[in-house]
């Protein structure tokens, strides 16, 4: 296309670049904020004279953080839960996606009927949580692990993917005789590495961030990195320095805060950069209507 | 028969156990709704012991607790939608002006950051933003306009603000991404066209970008407003403070308070279900209308 410098042009270019200049600030200047923070001498924390530049390098607070038992102990369970979270909900989508991914198999319809219906309408918090109780999961980890392990949305990304391999190969692989399991597991998954890992990341995401459900179904030495920072938050768990005066330890409250959000949200920030078009291309595969 | 299943009991097999877990935990707690209509005996059947008929549902009618919650998440939910609804269309228009496809997907890749940080964190740090006493912002109002500390995260008259403000942070970028893809899919020669007929960049957006991209507007638009009782309730939760109450109870954390904190089960689970059956009643008709006027509808 060709462009003409006229002066209506280059304010709409200016304008628009502007805008996105702005839009880029707004994203990354709350996490510089924090990090800036965590890394800055306390008292300048504390009096506001902080903004994107630390005032007078510190760990101090990284190195506090790590003395306390109660954040490694919640870091370990959200390391437990990420991990074998996405594992379980990956292995039961996987089985679950691949026979709803043939339209000619008896039954597979109603199937996916029920699936999009529970999409518009599912149960309430009330009857989840009586649910849970009644299984007698209610403070163990599996409460955690079971009821999320299939995602409606996720689980029709995963039948779009396999949709999209090439029915060819499955048929030669019959004719050579081998069974569905065998199609699955030598055929399928090999070719299915983008579909894997972009429902796998979302999933992964989804039980790293969670707070909400380990609040109602666990107790406290199960909870994960994200209750204990949201109990930091909101005053429920006090943050006890060893020693030191009152205001001292008031000072460096802060700096922890802004220490153990870093370290809870480092995971996600490190690997984003090298993740996010697999998550990309998952809402635009979940964005076709199949 | 015996043939089908010879050839396919391997793919029934397969479903079995996520078939199982399926059922177990979307459908049962489906049915578990029921719950709705009947009183609850702690200890006995989950799903109440005797018909109690609509009880629940006058009960929650008289109370003024579920009408300004009602109230509360019309407002804030229809406040969120007129804000930030055209944001993202916006956002993903100017993008697609951008030409250097480096800084493209610089500004593009960094603006869907914030929606895969948890919202325990946006509030963390919004809180540390806010802060009356060491936030940035605070000190820049005392400093410059010499007005007193606000508590932004108690005052209720902040609060719908710092809700939509935050949820334009998280997922702008994000939403985003699905108008930039239609965008892409416009043929260039409609813009070649525009020009040559003398289009400067504002009249190829408002005769070419935005109705080539329209279908996908209104597809978003339905699923929106079907979307509209359920509120972000996590983040809502995190803002609630007894102090900001009167204006962030919503009907989630409604139910969440009636239901969990004071285990008044049947009660909840009846505002619960109301509230699902406005969201499906919404999102059926929004679709009906939109077919009807335009054509495009999700299903």
């Amino acid at each position: 296309m060709r462009e003409y410098n006229t002066k209506s042009n280059i304010a709409f270019k200016t304008v628009v670049y502007a805008i996105m200049v702005l839009v880029l600030l707004v994203c990354l200047i709350p996490f510089l904020y924090i990090i800036s923070l965590s890394l800055s001498d306390p008292i300048a924390v504390v009096n506001g004279e902080v903004f994107v530049v630390p005032v007078g390098f510190s760990v101090e607070a990284y190195k506090q953080i790590f003395t306390y038992p109660n954040f490694f102990n919640a870091y370990l369970n959200t390391i437990i839960y990420t991990v074998f979270g996405t594992a379980i909900s990956l292995f039961v989508m996987t089985l679950f996606a691949y026979p709803l991914s043939k339209p000619h198999l008896r039954g597979q319809s109603i199937i996916m009927k029920l699936v999009v219906f529970s999409m518009f309408f599912s149960g309430g918090l009330i009857p989840n949580y009586l649910l849970v109780s009644r299984l007698g999961l209610i403070n163990t980890r599996f409460a955690i692990l079971l009821p999320f392990c299939i995602n409606t949305f996720n689980l029709i990304l995963l039948i779009n993917f396999f949709k999209s391999i090439p029915n060819d190969i499955e048929e030669a692989a019959i004719i050579d005789g081998l069974g569905y399991g065998g199609i699955l597991t030598k055929i399928i998954l090999p070719l299915s590495g983008a579909g894997l890992a972009t429902v796998g990341l979302y999933t992964a995401v989804f039980f790293w961030n969670d707070w909400f459900n380990s609040l109602i179904y666990l107790k406290s030495s199960q909870f994960p990195v994200m209750l204990y920072l949201r109990n930091i938050v909101n005053g429920t768990t006090q943050l006890n320095n060893g020693g030191g005066s009152s205001a001292e330890a008031a000072s460096l409250s802060m700096s922890i805060k802004a220490a153990v959000i870093i370290v809870s949200t480092l995971p996600i920030i490190l690997v984003y950069p090298f993740v996010q078009r697999y998550f990309v291309k998952g809402v635009m595969v979940g964005s076709v209507k199949g | 028969m015996k043939v089908y299943l010879t050839r396919y009991w391997q793919l029934y097999a397969m479903l079995a156990l996520p078939l199982a877990l399926f059922l177990l935990f979307k459908y049962v707690p489906l049915i578990g709704n029921v719950l709705a209509f009947r009183r609850y005996r702690p200890g006995k059947s989950t799903f109440g012991t005797e018909w109690v008929g609509l009880y629940y549902f006058q009960r929650f009618f008289k109370d003024p607790a579920f009408w300004n919650a009602f109230r509360n998440t019309l407002v804030l939910s229809v406040l969120n939608l007129v804000i930030n609804f055209p944001i993202p269309i916006i956002f993903a228009i100017l993008l697609n002006e951008v030409r250097s496809i480096k800084f493209k997907k610089t500004v593009q890749t960094i603006s869907y950051m914030p929606r895969f940080v948890s919202t325990v964190v946006v509030i963390a740090i919004i809180g540390e933003l806010l802060s009356p006493s060491s936030g940035v912002i605070n000190k820049f109002l005392v400093n410059t306009f010499g007005i007193e500390p606000i508590y932004f995260m108690n005052d209720p008259k902040y609060f719908r603000l710092i809700y939509i403000l935050l949820d334009t942070w998280q997922f702008t970028g994000w939403t985003a991404i699905i108008y930039i893809a239609a965008i892409t899919s416009i043929p260039q020669e409609l813009y070649e066209a525009a020009t040559i007929d003398g289009a400067g960049h504002l009249q190829q957006i408002c005769y070419v970008t935005i109705p080539s991209i329209m279908p996908t507007i209104m597809v978003m638009l339905i699923l929106n407003v079907g979307r509209l009782l359920s509120l972000g309730f996590e983040k809502v939760l995190l803002m609630y403070t007894p102090a900001n109450s009167s204006v962030s109870d919503i009907l989630d954390t409604l139910v969440y308070r009636t239901g969990l904190a004071n285990q008044n089960y049947s009660y909840a689970t009846a505002i619960g279900l109301f509230s699902g059956v406005v969201g499906v009643i919404l999102v059926s008709s929004s679709n009906f209308l939109s077919r009807k006027l335009t054509g495009e509808s999700v299903y």
